[in-house]
């Protein structure tokens, strides 16, 4: 099935808050309400004909009028996918101290989701209710903030180890040593890689061994009696 | 203090002994087996067979800090792995040494401005001796870190700073 046929059988399958299907992205995606992400996934999961039993990424994203939790699921059994998408609005004035949005774990429909959640909590600040266990994965415990939000201010230092830069640096040039290699400085507009040129385009000597460059290529009667004495 | 100055040896022989513990420690720095990011891939092929860091004594990685008298810190270190740093190199025994590897530990690297998490440089957490930059270096430059420290590692002295210190602490009771 492609999506537009999974989303019409999603939709009429009786889960509620099953939104269009948007199709003008590369993967089209389904926008669902938050209460019916779970029962969504379940629905989908357990379908046979849907059978959409792995949940292969769950990711989020921070727009300027909401954060979105993706949802990515295939079916190995039937080889099709499909997106699903949770917004959760960002109130008026909403920054990552204030506003942590409220999404329901799938942990429970698959198991995979468990750590991608809290991976989602540890750097966007997404609260993944009913979730078993949901601490920071990467960052240490007693971080402060959720660094992948656009208004998050970066530390200077936690717990006593620096994490600026040094003010001034280490080591400081020699003016006395002589300069470092600077190498052929690209022209402008020029490709960064000269391709090499195809192998058919390049004449062949005796014996059908390319021609390097700066070699006279063998004139077509010399090659044909090297191959004849061979 | 004459009887003091007496049983002070000459410091030319002693520079002499000194040379030679030199040179046994610049041919056995052990390093400690450890690796964080990407540099450390670039690593164990310094050890391996084609650039074989063993010709120069390095090629014995030990399993535990209190073995080892080199720590290698190849790739990224973020505030999580930096009190792990520290802590190894608490468990070195004298005399241990420090080669900061990639551009991330020498100084944040392509985290730099962007990098929430990162230590901009290790020598912020431990004392580095040798820097190596690159990302990542190719084996060739750090062999040639290897090489730096050797230099390093023979020019130190062991007793002749003891007789000096000794001598100079004699001069000022007189």
């Amino acid at each position: 099935m492609d999506e537009a046929a999974l989303h019409a059988r999603l939709a009429a399958s009786g889960v509620p808050g099953i939104g269009a299907l948007d199709r003008s992205v590369k993967d089209p995606f389904v926008v669902v309400e938050p209460t019916s992400i779970v029962p969504a996934l379940t629905w989908l999961r357990d379908d046979p004909a849907c059978r959409l039993e792995m949940l292969h990424n769950l990711t989020a994203v921070e727009r300027p009028e909401a954060i979105e939790v993706v949802y990515h699921v295939c079916s190995l059994a039937h080889h099709h996918a499909l997106v699903l998408k949770v917004r959760c609005p960002r109130p008026e004035g909403g920054t990552h101290e204030t506003w942590l949005p409220e999404v329901p774990s799938v942990a429970g429909v698959h198991p995979a989701a468990n750590w991608h959640e809290r991976e989602q909590w540890d750097l966007l600040g997404v609260r993944f209710t009913g979730h078993p266990d949901l601490r920071r994965i990467l960052l240490p415990e007693e971080w402060i903030g959720h660094p992948l939000r656009k208004d998050y201010v970066y530390p200077t230092e936690h717990g006593g180890i620096p994490l600026e830069l040094d003010a001034v640096p280490l080591y400081e040039r020699d003016p006395a040593s002589p300069p470092p290699p600077s190498g052929r400085v690209r022209k402008a507009g020029e490709p960064l890689f000269q391709p090499p040129a195809p192998f058919s385009s390049r004449p062949l000597a005796s014996g059908g061994r390319t021609v390097e460059p700066g070699e006279a290529p063998a004139g077509g009667d010399g090659a044909g009696a090297g191959g004849g004495e061979h | 203090m004459g009887v003091m100055n007496n049983s002070l040896p000459d410091i030319g022989p002693v520079r002499a002994v000194d040379s030679a513990i030199g040179w046994g420690r610049k041919s056995s720095i052990w390093p400690m087996t450890f690796g964080i990011a990407c540099c450390a891939i670039e690593m164990m092929a310094v050890y391996a067979a084609t650039f074989d860091l063993d010709r120069f004594g390095a090629g014995v990685p030990r399993a535990t800090p209190r073995q080892s008298d080199l720590i290698i810190v190849p790739g990224t270190v973020n505030a999580k792995m930096a009190v792990r740093v520290r802590r190894l190199y608490d468990q070195m025994a004298e005399p241990r040494y420090v080669i900061a590897m990639g551009a991330c530990v020498c100084g944040g690297g392509p985290y730099v401005k962007w990098g929430y998490n990162t230590v901009k440089g290790v020598h912020k957490v431990i004392p580095v001796d040798i820097f190596v930059p690159g990302c990542p270096p190719r084996p060739e430059a750090l062999m040639d870190g290897i090489l730096k420290l050797r230099e390093k590692v023979s020019r130190e002295e062991v007793f002749a700073r003891r007789v000096r210190t000794a001598r100079e602490l004699d001069a000022r009771s007189i």
